[in-house]
């Protein structure tokens, strides 16, 4: 457990990169975060445990080392079957990705972090990530997917799974930052116990040309909670299609989905489905705004809800629109140039629903409300 | 080019189109450097269409005429264009922003204007906004909760020339002491010149604002047009007499108070 090594294991350019995307390379480390794993192309840079009862691991050496990842956990959440994208993570004959263990009883107060990098054009990530907490655990997981300043287009192609025990909570923060030609196919499941909570974040901030990410969450646990909030910029060219499904299987268990989105230009579809199996409480809630999206721009929200029981109260919202000039002015006649008027709208429209997601997607949202501001989602 | 400048604030032969319809049908007015005026008259002839215009909000769209302020043309010029010059507006109705807090504008006065972080603190407590500062502006607010709001962000911005839309209305008697004592507060003396204070346009229907800030001339407006111009205190009581009746008898006979 050496303080020095992701350091010596990470160039500083690359560090900066992944820095933009919330994973913290510096010498300082083991201080803000409680591990780490970096992978850039198919190589693991490093991996580092900062912490008691938390292990990271490549995923191909953690299989090779416990027998029951394989029979519990590995392809257990997501089919092999399940399309193309699975049977083509499936056909590495070594696979790539992480697999992080939470330890019972271990609530780690400061984030893990995994950096997923691509630093040559037109390459192919293909991973397969598993994570497990155990009971009584607590993991903040960042992991920022980025691509090189001269990396173009590239395939990142991921299968995770992740369990959740009992009361423990995982939050899952994801901040993508892709290179303008970039493919991004993640297939993703978690499985939640009894009276545990899963948050997943997911900010996306340089748009890919293609992302597809419908990961599903399986509330199998009496009293397991969800909440997914995601916050998306698109711009011209980009089709960039996100949600989550949950399926609300224990007694008592409850979801909120809440997705915002800003569109500069491309397409852009809002999902957000909630299937009621048990007694619960549900709700999805799709806002979009249109800022200069030009003729080919749309966003297209599809809030849904399957119920298979009497007592789940699930309920959906869904809005289209623009910033209102009126409030542009408004905070212009203040002194504000318009950008800076827009950025400050556009940064209150993606707030309004996010309470404490913390300085780093703070940082990040800032950028996007900036970004859009000046009309340039690129 | 004939520049005046005298008068802080030029309105010349100003026609306005609001969603394609005529609201001002050539409006004349000045005021000089150091003065307030208030603007008067009914409900739907054009005080507010004008006050928006001076502005420079885009749905007032200027079809004839001129605005100059301070000598200078700037019927072209977009809203924060003006703003830098030192025009400001508290809006009536202003809008709503999901997400924009009170706060947040107050902290990019802050940020950019000569105003401290103290100074707006002290305005925040003095015009008793703080239940609502971390709140999202305008949302949800009485009307004089709106008007102290709109008034901490004048005075944060500390402009040459105010334009208040009814600071009064839907206030109650308690807080309207309060909204006056802070409108009194805007027009105070400019920083370099002792002797004069700054500039700004009241409208007012009751006139109830002018006993906490003098006016040196009334305007009343009517379908439109500046009717006429005189004493505020005369034309208050005119009005309060004999209502907007008589001003349109006298703006049919063509006579000036």
């Amino acid at each position: 457990m050496s303080d020095s090594s992701t350091i010596a294991a990470v160039a500083p350019d690359e560090a900066r990169t992944l820095a933009d995307v919330g994973v913290q390379i510096r010498s300082d480390e083991a201080r803000v975060r409680a591990g780490t794993y970096v992978l850039r192309d198919h190589l693991p840079l490093c991996v580092q445990t900062y912490r008691e009862g938390l292990e990271m691991l490549p995923i191909a050496e953690a299989l090779r080392r416990y027998d029951w990842l394989r029979e519990k956990y590995y392809w257990q959440l997501v089919h092999v079957d399940q399309d193309d994208i699975t049977r083509q993570v499936a056909a590495e004959a070594e696979p790539q990705g992480y697999f992080i263990w939470v330890r019972q009883g271990t609530r780690l107060t400061r984030p893990a972090q995994a950096g997923l990098y691509i630093a040559h054009d037109g390459l192919s990530q293909k991973l397969h990530n598993v994570v497990v907490l155990e009971d009584d655990a607590e993991l903040h997981l960042i992991t920022g997917c980025t691509t090189g300043r001269e990396v173009r287009a590239g395939h990142h192609l991921a299968v995770n799974e992740a369990w959740v025990g009992r009361n423990s909570t995982l939050t899952l923060t994801m901040v993508h930052s892709w290179g303008p030609e970039v493919i991004v196919r993640p297939r993703a499941a978690v499985a939640v116990g009894d009276h545990s909570r899963y948050i997943n974040n997911y900010v996306s901030l340089r748009p890919a040309l293609d992302i597809q990410s419908n990961p599903r969450t399986f509330l199998n646990g009496v009293g397991a909670t969800a909440k997914y909030m995601t916050v998306i910029l698109g711009s011209r060219g980009s089709i960039i299609d996100t949600g989550g499904e949950v399926y609300l299987n224990g007694e008592d268990s409850g979801a909120e989905l809440v997705h915002r989105g800003v569109c500069t230009g491309g397409k852009m579809y809002q999902r957000g489905f909630l299937v009621g199996n048990a007694r619960c409480r549900a709700h999805v809630d799709c806002a979009g705004m249109l800022l200069d999206p030009g003729e080919e721009g749309f966003i297209e929200s599809v809030p849904g809800l399957r119920s298979f029981h009497p007592e789940a109260q699930m309920s959906h919202e869904a809005s289209v629109g623009k910033v209102a000039p009126e409030q542009v002015e408004y905070l212009m006649s203040r002194g504000m140039e318009e950008r800076e008027a827009v950025s400050m709208i556009i940064r209150g429209f993606l707030d309004a629903d996010i309470e404490g997601l913390g300085a780093e997607l703070d940082a990040r949202i800032s950028e996007i409300a900036t970004l859009a501001g000046h009309g340039d989602g690129r | 080019m004939d520049r005046d400048t005298s008068n802080i604030l030029e309105v010349r032969d100003l026609h306005v189109e609001v969603g394609g319809r005529e609201l001002l049908h050539g409006v004349n007015l000045s005021i000089p450097e150091g003065q307030v005026h208030a603007l008067l008259g009914p409900n739907g002839s054009g005080k507010t269409t004008l006050m928006m215009t001076i502005m420079g909000f885009s749905a007032y769209k200027v079809t004839r005429g001129q605005i100059l302020f301070e000598g200078r043309d700037i019927t072209g010029l977009n809203v924060s264009q003006r703003s830098r010059l030192g025009i400001a507006i508290a809006q009536q109705r202003p809008p709503t922003i999901v997400g924009v807090k009170l706060r947040t504008v107050l902290d990019y006065i802050v940020a950019h204007d000569s105003v401290s972080a103290e100074e707006v603190a002290e305005l925040v407590r003095r015009a008793r906004v703080e239940p609502f500062v971390d709140r999202d502006i305008n949302a949800g607010l009485s009307g004089g909760e709106i008007k102290r709001a709109e008034l901490v962000q004048l005075l944060a911005t500390c402009p040459r020339f105010s334009m208040m839309d009814e600071p009064e209305s839907g206030v109650d008697l308690d807080s309207l002491a309060l909204v006056g004592s802070l409108v009194n507060q805007l027009f105070t003396r400019e920083s370099c010149r002792p002797a004069r204070r700054r500039a700004g346009l009241i409208v007012t229907h009751t006139g109830h604002i002018l006993k906490y800030i003098e006016a040196d001339r009334a305007h009343v407006m009517l379908d439109g047009r500046i009717g006429c111009s005189g004493n505020p205190h005369l034309m208050l009581e005119t009005i309060s007499e004999r209502g907007y009746e008589e001003c349109v008898c006298c703006m049919q006979e063509g006579i000036q108070l």
